[in-house]
């Protein structure tokens, strides 16, 4: 059942546009990967689903429509970002960038703020450590860990790989393969790293200058001569 | 809309034109228009040179700066005390008074260069503030005549301009100091107008809009910031000399050398288009105008003026110059001349040479 | 030695009407990155609010704490209906409309109220000549008392809200990272047309002290106390709410002192000129104030 249905999405800044209306789809419990090229509207793409930015077309959210929707009230429906460059708030605490994630919650979120200190549990060590003097790989852990904090059922990932050591993103991958598989947590990810995308996705689109150029399974995805040739270098 | 080619015999004929109407507008107003208006006119144009001076600055460099009052009052000063303490002819003051701002200007502007953004505009502030405080000081009124200020500070008598013809009394006062305004309101066009069209301005320009470039470009970032504010406060200085040689007073709380004359400074800027050529000119007039018009306003009017503000016995310009801030910032955010090229545009465009011919571009 | 404590104390009460100013300016500052030029012209304002409820036969509590919700009111409202949208055509147009309000309040209160003879304000704490106590010989003036405990308190109040509620940390969501904060869910909207409300709020309650102190009111009130509320924000660093407090506080203090203790050199015109000149310095040594942080840069 899909989740997530975007449907003729068009978008971009002021009189650009910059993404010029695609379909795309996310099924609950699937790992979706958008592959592209820098500038292809990948973030843009994250933006206009997160409703930060005027889009046209239909966006739907487990059978929602919410393409004209406030942030505040994607969020509370279910789908939470990770932004590209991690966006932590600088001068707040580890704790209190978790507490801010969950802004949009009523009920008790101590446990969960135990549960992703648990998960990772290098930012229980610093939770009371401004976010800004963290690490780059610290950094990706707690933007991930106060989107979780709103409960998504669907998790953005802008670029989490962005400037990270490998061994660092493996094990943020590993996290995330791991909520999926264990929780049905469903994944909307941006990557540039082809190889990397790959591996964990279930389902690939490829993104160029604001268009589908192609879309597919991830094996079938990694079949194909010329998308190998562009994207994976061999 | 009509196409004209930049550079071609069409283009030079408007811009002919256009000077031509300007000129004849500045002829127009000393000879047929009454004393009041003159006046008028001449307070313009002194508050035109200032809104430059201070365009020079924010415009170009992008530093705000709401002290200029301070140096508007440092001109008026100087030449207060030199004519009345030192018996100087007032022509000469306008040298000096530029000299004594300039250096003033290069002080504050110094130390002020490690401090940034909103913290800048606060120290300008503060010499905005401070200004008048100091003149008022009793340790300086021995300089300054603490805060009653410095009276009958004028020619004795006006020097003889052949171009002008014979000038008496109180009309012939008024046509001097029209036309002492207008002369200096070219030279600070000319200074500004060179400063941005030359290498030096490209600068600037590029201190605006990106410091670590500029930096990389080798434009030195200190002495040019130094200098533009030691020129911005030169230029300001001139123009509270014309100030005071019209007025023949000057006073610590006087028109334009309290925070006042800062704020009206920006407005004008503002109101006309930061870091155009002819933003300032634009908002001087328009300015001077609406307070003028706007001045009278009150319980003797009558009509829809009336009933809008006839139940106060207090005039209503001022709060009508912040409404009218509020509407331009909303219909024109980079000011009327901004506003005036883009209506103009649907009218006649004016096709720029191929690139690499010229880098200036035209229209007003 | 009564000298000192006397200058500390008086400076200490006045400092916390120019700390609340301040703090006003700060909450502006870190939620929109702009400086209020207008925040004295709204406190003079609603003290005029105030002033016209007590006139209407309310109680001075009642009326002030009425023309603190008209100040929330004039401030969020401000944010929605200008600021936020010129906001989107300029950055600079944010100033110029902060100016384009300091001009309009000062003249329509001028026009409005102006045309009575000087207004009666009474204070809010007793402030007969023999309201006083003596404690190691300085004289502690009920007046003066009842300022600074209440002013103290009030931002006492302020700092709880952003240090533990919900509400304060989506503030201090906001002004560390407005993009993220939207992410999250916060209705950013919502949080900045506060952060205008409540400065102004603060804004209505120093106008309402130093219309008590003065005893009148005119559309100048608040010209000098605005002027030592920037100072102490710049002293403090623009973005630091604790900064402000305690730059307004040292001021306060600082000009006491100066003032008391150089009454020939600097006697009552120049005091606040030593404020400023202070400030001045300091900045050449921390140029984003004592407790700010350096990414301001913004006007
Ligand atoms: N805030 C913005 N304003 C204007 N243009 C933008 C903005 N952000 C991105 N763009 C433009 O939109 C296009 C797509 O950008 P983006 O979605 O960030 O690409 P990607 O994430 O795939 O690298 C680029 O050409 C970029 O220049
Ligand atoms: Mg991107």
């Amino acid at each position: 059942m899909s989740l997530l249905s975007i449907t003729g999405l068009a978008a971009g800044y002021g009189p650009l546009e910059v993404l010029h209306g695609f379909d795309l789809e996310v099924n609950q419990g699937e790992i979706v990967v958008i592959l592209g090229a820098n500038g292809a509207g990948k973030t843009t793409t994250m933006r206009a689903v997160s409703g930060m930015i005027p889009r046209r077309g239909r966006v739907e959210f487990d059978g929602q429509d919410i393409s004209t929707a406030s942030p505040d009230s994607i969020v509370r429906l279910g789908i939470a970002q990770v932004p590209q460059g991690r966006g932590t708030f600088a001068d707040l605490t580890v704790e209190d960038n978790m507490m801010a994630g969950a802004y949009v919650r009523r009920d008790d979120v101590q446990a969960d703020l135990e549960r992703w200190f648990e998960v990772f549990p290098r930012l229980r060590e610093r939770r009371t450590q401004r976010a800004g003097s963290l690490s780059g790989g610290e950094q990706q852990m707690l933007a991930i860990a106060r989107a979780l904090m709103s409960r998504p059922r669907l998790l953005l990932c802008d670029e989490p790989s962005l400037g990270l050591a490998p061994l660092i993103t493996q094990e943020l991958f590993g996290v995330l393969q791991k909520l999926n598989a264990e929780e049905g947590l469903s994944i909307l990810l941006v990557e540039q790293n082809a190889n990397l995308a790959l591996k964990v996705a279930h389902r690939v689109y490829l993104l160029e200058t604001g268009n589908v150029v192609s879309t597919g399974s991830a094996a079938e995805l990694a079949a194909d001569d010329s998308i190998r040739k562009a994207y994976l270098g061999s | 809309m009509l196409k004209i080619n930049q550079g071609s015999p069409q283009h030079w004929a408007l811009r002919t034109l256009g000077i031509a109407i300007i000129a004849l507008v500045v002829v127009w107003v000393p000879t047929q228009m009454s004393t009041s208006r003159i006046g008028q006119f001449s307070d313009a144009f002194v508050l035109i040179i200032a809104a430059m001076s201070l365009n020079l600055v924010l415009g170009f460099t992008g530093q705000i700066s709401i002290g200029h009052s301070a140096f508007f009052g440092i001109g008026g000063y100087t030449a207060a005390i030199l004519i009345k303490d030192h018996g100087w002819s007032p022509g000469y003051t306008f040298y000096a008074a530029a000299v004594v701002a300039f250096v003033v200007g290069c002080l504050i502007a110094l130390p002020a260069l490690r401090i940034k953004g909103i913290y800048l505009a606060l120290v300008t502030l503060a010499v905005a503030v401070l200004f008048p405080t100091l003149v008022k000081w009793k340790k300086l009124a021995w300089l300054t005549d603490g805060a009653k200020g410095i009276d009958s500070v004028r020619y004795d008598e006006l020097p003889e301009w052949p171009v002008l013809g014979e000038l008496k009394g109180r009309d012939g006062r008024a046509v001097f100091a029209y036309w002492l305004a207008f002369l200096v309101l070219v030279i600070t066009y000319l200074v500004c107008r060179g400063l941005v069209k030359s290498r030096f301005g490209r600068s600037l320009v590029a201190i605006r809009d990106n410091e670590t470039a500029a930096a990389v470009m080798g434009v030195n970032l200190t002495a040019t910031k130094v200098l533009v504010f030691g020129a911005s406060a030169a230029l300001c200085a001139l123009a509270g000399v014309l100030s005071t040689l019209r007025t023949g007073v000057i006073t610590p709380e006087g028109q334009y050398v309290t925070l006042l004359g800062s704020i009206v400074f920006l407005l004008i800027m503002v109101v006309g288009g930061a870091g155009t050529l002819w933003g300032p000119i634009v908002g001087g007039l328009v300015y001077v105008w609406l307070d003028n018009t706007t001045r009278g306003f009150g319980s003797e009017s009558d009509g829809v003026i009336g009933f809008l503000f006839g139940w106060s016995d207090q005039s209503p310009a001022t709060l009508i110059l912040g409404l009218a801030l509020v509407i331009i910032m909303f219909v024109a955010p980079y000011g009327l001349v901004g506003l005036i090229k883009r209506l103009w545009a649907k009218v006649v465009l004016v096709v720029p040479k191929p690139a690499g011919t010229s880098l200036s571009t035209t229209g007003k | 030695m009564e000298r000192l404590l006397q200058y500390i104390f008086d400076g200490l009460s006045l400092g916390s009407i120019y700390a609340l100013l301040a703090l006003g300016l700060v909450v502006v500052f870190r939620g929109t990155g702009h400086l209020n030029f207008a925040q004295g012209e709204m406190a003079m304002i609603c003290t005029f609010f105030t002033w016209q409820f007590h006139a209407w036969g309310l109680p001075l509590v009642v009326s002030v704490l009425l023309g603190m919700v008209a100040g929330f009111a004039l401030g969020a409202g401000v944010e929605v209906s200008l600021i936020r949208r010129v906001a989107k055509k300029s950055e600079a147009g944010v100033f110029v409309v902060s100016i384009a309000m300091f001009l309009g309040f000062n003249s329509l209160a001028g026009m409005i109220w102006g045309n009575l003879p000087p207004e009666e304000m009474p204070s809010l704490f007793p402030d007969e000549p023999d309201d006083f106590v003596k404690i190691f010989g300085a004289v502690w003036r009920y007046e003066y008392i009842g300022i600074m405990v209440v002013a103290l308190l009030l931002m006492g109040l302020l700092f709880l809200l952003f240090a533990r509620t919900k509400f304060g940390l989506a503030m201090r969501a906001v002004a560390s990272n407005p993009e993220s904060a939207r992410l999250v869910g916060i209705p950013t909207g919502l949080v900045l047309a506060s952060s205008w409300g409540i400065a102004a709020a603060m804004g209505a309650l120093s106008g309402a002290m130093v219309g008590g102190l003065a005893g009148e009111l005119t559309s100048l009130l608040m010209f000098t106390p605005f002027i030592y509320a920037s100072a102490s924000a710049t002293l403090g660093g623009f973005d630091s709410p604790g900064g402000a407090v305690i730059a307004g506080l040292a001021i306060g203090v600082g000009e006491q002192l100066a003032a008391g203790y150089a009454p020939g050199w600097i006697g009552q015109e120049l005091r606040l000129g030593v404020a400023l000149v202070t400030i001045f310095v300091v900045l050449l040594f921390k140029p984003s104030g004592l407790f700010g942080s350096a990414k301001v840069e913004r006007v």
